[in-house]
């Protein structure tokens, strides 16, 4: 087990320095130029000069990146070229927003598809089990921005219930308000994510009924669903937290279109932001911070599915 | 009078600007009535681009100057939506007869917003840092001034030749005063006179200015205005219907039943210098001919634009109604197809294919339009959305374009059309001679005339096309007033700015 | 023999059915759209903007007065394009990493596996904007993105494929007959990785649709003249609380054809895995969860 943890730990660290070069070597061939942004449309060849200077572009690429690497080590990401405020504090008080909002998400999309995906396995062959599960395959199939749109016509412009965008001022130090401002974009993400884990929590579920200790159980007097539920679960969760990874990748995902509709000053909006305006160091930040939590969550759902399940087989 | 355009960040402001509603004209006063206005008040203003940076001096971008001038820097002088110059920090200003001598009278009592008193030599350094420091925007505004010097509060500035648009840029960055010596760090903090404080800037998502206890005027009416910087429109209108914003800057016309019907808000229209321009690149190429640049013109149909955008004007020449030197040159190239399409022949220019690069901010209705007409006349236009960044280079910096679309929406900024390097890649020296005769001209209804014969010539020309004359477009709640509703874009003076009680 | 039985299986189910008609009608739409559509998409009409459905037009007009349907119809050529395009990228893509991962001496087949489990956490979308921020926005970008994602994905499914396939007994019997490798390969491997393949791939045009919408939707997709049913929902979504029935209809032609590949792919992975029966662990692989938004 130590040793599987120590080979891991091994490839997360390559895989965030292969993710970092990639992302570092992408981002330099940008057309545009963001002394030129900075310096604006009427500037001159020497204010241009100057801001490049300033901002070390003129230095070669290799040792751009070495002073980046660097930087990670010590938690410095580096300023923003246009503010020059660090990366890593903007990347934090954004996170007040982008966190609760990614974990929000993520526990309604749980409570969707866990209940749901458990019922449309064990009534497959009913009525109401098909038409959960059919409306699953709907729902998954939904853009997200669309599903998004639709609740603030409903919700916010008619009903009035909730705010349509923003988030407080106050930030956190007015929870519920803050609250309030998370909960349509985290039902829109968390209902079109928890209809794609749905699927999976079903097929899971369909595994576990197959199994032999369910059908012994079965066997031995209990119900199916008795059975299923004091034995079947745990591979169901072990599948589930098989596709943690890869659903935090589409929370993630989610967040930046999200975010950009309901106005939210999180970290996928200011993705979007920084990428228009070739604020260079920031993206880099930003994409290296996103890239690397899902590789570290990766690490530690390989983790947890090893303790887990002991029989797993090594893959080769 | 004349100003060079402040093109930067210009685009994503005008995303705000492109939404423009019908004719019911311009109204330069302050919009709103309401009960009486509550001291303690905070207004809440939807505005669409946030600056990159705070850094009024070295940072491009009209959005700056539309919330930093006036409401926390000051200059000697200052200007009022409808274009009038009055004095600011300078209590009165006197012009010698042979324009060369500039003589400012300062405000005594005043006050930054740090405590420290505003001195001359503070108007002094200032004047100077900006004249001499090549990276400070609006540098070059100040190249005439030869000598600037205090005697007690009195300021006075020598000049090498007259230059009519001194007063002018003394009321932009050119002019603004700031503490010599001051330590701020001008990115992301402010410190200037003006009635109001920076108080807290969140990035992406606003800016908060507080009501400066000391201000040596009028105390701002409203004890708080918070910017919120949100750029989409439907969220932007969602968030006021929901109460959350007090008045929308930027607004789309083509919402405007949604807001009316609501009761709580009225739609506020003010004129603006924003410009619509169609760039075209007449160095080389089919755009060298000028019956390919005229079809082009009669071809696309302005009264469309101006319905489908829900405001606006028709513009046909390179100066707006507000600025001096305006005229009505609607004869010079009207909308008409046919027209077009025998230009086009008579130029031998058959199946004609040309790209417009156009800054993405801009949303889509003016491309498919565009598409659409030159569709008609047989030109097949592609279109090449660009982030601004890459615009300015490509278009500004290198002039690799074949038609582009701009919203410059800087006032009195004619001397584009007279510099043969701006990427208007236009070359008249008839204009050229005409511009630096006003700008030498003594006398403002003289220098006015010069502007407009140079106009005139420039349409004439066909240098560029001017899609639309952009207006203000303000959705404003019934219980504020003193909101500014001309030029919205280029400067937003919210020191009247007032929300009423209950 | 085969492919006839699971075309068969795939028509008898319902979902089947649905995917496949559906995926035909939007490639039927988009060749028809080639040649006739009721009005030019391009075409403005000021005067028109925002009708409702009606006699001139089916299903109304947007904010120029362009027509829905045309637009709708041209739009399926692009959403053609992105799935047929991105589809082609993660094949070979996926094939070419899957080969390596697996029919290398052993060295090569751990670092493309390591290569593989890395790009793996790149998603989708964050991809686009890395590539739209270097070259700015097209379909290009939206068609590699998708096809560099979703081909790694189908490359790390298909390697243990490939693996198990390779020590499978008919291809060791191949190999003893004197077959070359590459003859073993036509005529044993590629067959039988084919239906998991089929079935990423179906799963993958699904998500580069969605990809398209949510890319164009952020201003990173297709260029603002292309017909695009993503394009569409951003134009038309900017004035939903005035006009929100316009929406839907950019909105349900995204679902439908996602709905038809994603259950198009459900219906081959049963039909195409012999070992599974109601309740036995299906071999070859889930759909995967949403790559992107």
């Amino acid at each position: 087990m130590i040793r599987y943890a120590l080979t891991r730990l091994a490839l997360l660290v390559l895989g965030l320095f292969v993710a970092s070069a990639l992302i570092f070597t992408t981002l330099r061939i940008l057309p545009g130029d963001i002394a030129q942004l900075i310096a604006g449309v009427n500037s001159t060849p020497e204010q241009l000069a100057g801001i490049r200077e300033r901002l070390g572009l003129d230095r070669p690429l290799p040792v751009q990146y070495g002073e980046w690497i660097g930087g990670i080590l010590t938690g410095d990401l580096g300023r923003s070229q246009l503010t020059g405020t660090p990366v890593v504090s903007e990347l934090l008080q954004k996170a007040e927003v982008t966190v609760p909002l990614g974990i929000l998400s993520f526990v309604i999309a749980l409570l969707v598809a866990l209940p749901f995906g458990v019922y449309a396995a064990v009534r497959r062959h009913r009525p109401d089990g098909v038409a959960v599960s059919v409306g699953a395959q709907a729902l998954a199939a939904v853009p997200v921005v669309w599903a998004g749109m639709m609740l603030v016509v409903v919700f916010a412009v008619t009903l009035g219930w909730l705010p349509a965008q923003g988030f407080p001022r106050a930030g956190w130090a007015d929870p519920a308000a803050a609250f309030r401002a998370l909960v349509l974009p985290a039902v829109t993400i968390g209902v079109v994510e928890g209809a794609v884990l749905l699927r999976f929590v079903r097929s899971a579920t369909l595994q576990a009924m197959g199994q032999e200790f369910v059908r012994t159980a079965a066997a031995k007097g209990l119900t199916r669903t008795q059975a299923l539920l004091r034995h079947g679960l745990p591979s169901v969760g072990l599948s589930v937290v098989t596709v943690l990874g890869v659903q935090v990748a589409g929370i993630m995902v989610g967040a930046v279109v999200i975010e950009q509709l309901f106005s939210l000053p999180g970290i996928g909006r200011m993705l979007v932001e920084d990428t228009g305006n070739r604020d260079l160091v920031k993206v880099q930040g930003e994409l290296l911070v996103l890239t690397g939590l899902v590789l570290v969550i990766g690490f530690l759902v390989d983790l947890v599915h090893r303790l887990l399940d002991p029989r797993q087989r090594e893959a080769e | 009078m004349l100003r060079r355009t402040a093109l930067a960040a210009t685009a994503l402001l005008a995303a705000g600007a492109l939404f423009l509603s019908g004719c019911t004209g311009s109204q330069p006063a302050p919009s709103g009535s309401a009960g009486t206005p509550d001291p303690d008040a905070t207004v809440n203003v939807r505005l669409v681009l946030e600056p990159g940076n705070l850094d009024i001096r070295e940072t491009a971008g009209s959005a700056l100057d539309q919330i930093l001038i006036d409401n926390v820097y000051q200059g000697l002088v200052s200007r009022t939506p409808d274009q009038k110059i009055v004095p600011a920090l300078a209590s009165d200003y006197e012009v010698s007869a042979d324009k060369l001598t500039y003589t400012f009278t300062l405000r005594e009592g005043v006050t930054f917003h740090d405590g420290q008193p505003l001195t001359p030599q503070d108007v002094v350094w200032s004047l100077t840092q900006v004249r001499d420091t090549a990276t400070y925007r609006d540098s070059a505004r100040l190249a005439n001034v030869s000598g600037i010097a205090a005697d007690g509060q009195k300021i006075t500035l020598t000049l090498k030749a007259p230059d009519s648009t001194l007063l002018w840029s003394l009321t932009g960055r050119a002019g603004l005063i700031l503490k010599e010596g001051d330590k701020v760090d001008r990115k992301t903090a402010a410190n200037g006179t003006g009635p109001f404080r920076l108080a807290d800037w969140r990035e992406g998502d606003s800016i908060v200015f507080e009501r400066f206890a000391d201000y040596w005027g009028t105390a701002s009416s409203a004890a708080e205005v918070v910017f919120s910087y949100v750029s989409d429109n439907q969220a932007a209108l969602s968030g006021a219907l929901a109460g959350e914003f007090d008045v929308l800057t930027g607004f789309d016309a083509n919402l405007k039943d949604q807001v009316e019907a609501n009761g709580d808000f009225s739609l506020d229209i003010g004129d603006s210098t924003d410009k619509g321009t169609l760039a075209f690149n007449q160095a080389s190429g089919p755009l060298a001919d000028k019956r390919v640049r005229k079809a082009i013109r009669q071809a696309i149909d302005k009264t469309a634009i101006v319905e489908a955008l829900g405001a606006g004007k028709t513009m046909y020449g390179p100066i707006p109604s507000l600025d001096p030197g305006y005229e009505d040159l609607s004869k010079v190239a009207p909308f008409d197809p046919e027209a077009a399409r025998n230009l086009l022949s008579e130029a031998g220019a058959k199946n004609l294919s040309l790209t417009l690069t156009i800054p993405s901010a801009y949303g889509t209705t003016i491309p498919q339009i565009l598409v659409s007409n030159l569709r008609d006349v047989g030109i097949t236009l592609k279109v090449n959305p660009v982030e601004f960044p890459t615009w300015v280079n490509d278009v500004y910096v290198n002039k690799d374009y074949q038609l582009s679309f701009v919203l410059h929406t800087e006032a009195r900024d004619f001397e584009n059309w007279a510099n043969p390097d701006y990427y208007f890649t236009y070359d008249n020296p008839e204009v050229q001679k005409l511009y630096a005769e006003a700008v030498a001209a003594t006398d403002d209804a003289a220098a006015a005339d010069l502007l407009k014969e140079a106009a005139r010539i420039v349409s004439e020309d066909d240098a560029a096309d001017w899609l639309y004359n952009g207006q203000s477009v303000l959705a404003v709640a019934s219980d504020v007033s003193g909101m500014p509703t001309v030029n919205v874009n280029e400067r937003l003076n919210v020191a009247e700015l007032a929300k009423s009680e209950g | 023999m085969r492919r006839a039985q699971w075309a068969a299986r795939v028509w008898a189910s319902g979902p089947g059915r649905f995917g496949v008609i559906v995926v035909l009608a939007i490639t039927v739409t988009a060749i028809v759209s080639l040649l006739w559509t009721p009005l030019d998409p391009q075409r403005v009409d000021i005067a028109n903007r925002w009708a409702g459905p009606g006699a001139g037009h089916l299903l109304g007009t947007d904010g120029s007065g362009r027509d829905i349907l045309s637009l709708l119809m041209a739009g399926a050529r692009t959403t053609v394009l992105v799935a047929v395009g991105a589809g082609v990228i993660a094949t070979v893509i996926g094939l070419v990493l899957a080969a390596l991962g697996a029919l290398t001496p052993r060295p090569v087949r751990e670092g493309v596996t390591v290569l593989v489990d890395i790009l793996i956490a790149f998603p989708v979308l964050l991809i686009a904007m890395m590539i739209s921020a270097v070259w700015g926005g097209s379909l290009l970008v939206v068609i590699a993105s998708v096809g560099i994602g979703f081909g790694v994905n189908i490359a790390r499914v298909t390697r243990p494929e490939l693996r198990r396939i390779l020590r499978s007994d008919f291809v060791l019997a191949g190999r003893a007959s004197g077959l070359t490798p590459s003859q073993n390969l036509w005529r044993h491997l590629l067959p039988n990785v084919a239906p998991v393949f089929i079935v990423q791939l179906s799963w993958g045009m699904a998500v580069a649709v969605l990809a398209e919408a949510g890319l164009s939707y952020l201003g990173f997709g297709a260029p603002l003249t292309q017909p695009s049913w993503g394009l569409l929902l951003a134009d038309l979504q900017r004035f939903i609380s005035v006009h929100p029935l316009s929406v839907l209809w950019p909105g349900l032609a995204i679902t439908l054809t996602v709905l038809g590949f994603n259950l198009l792919g459900d219906a081959l992975r049963d039909a195409t895995d012999p070992t599974l029966s109601r309740g036995s662990e299906p071999r070859g692989t889930e759909p995967p969860a949403a790559v992107t938004a």
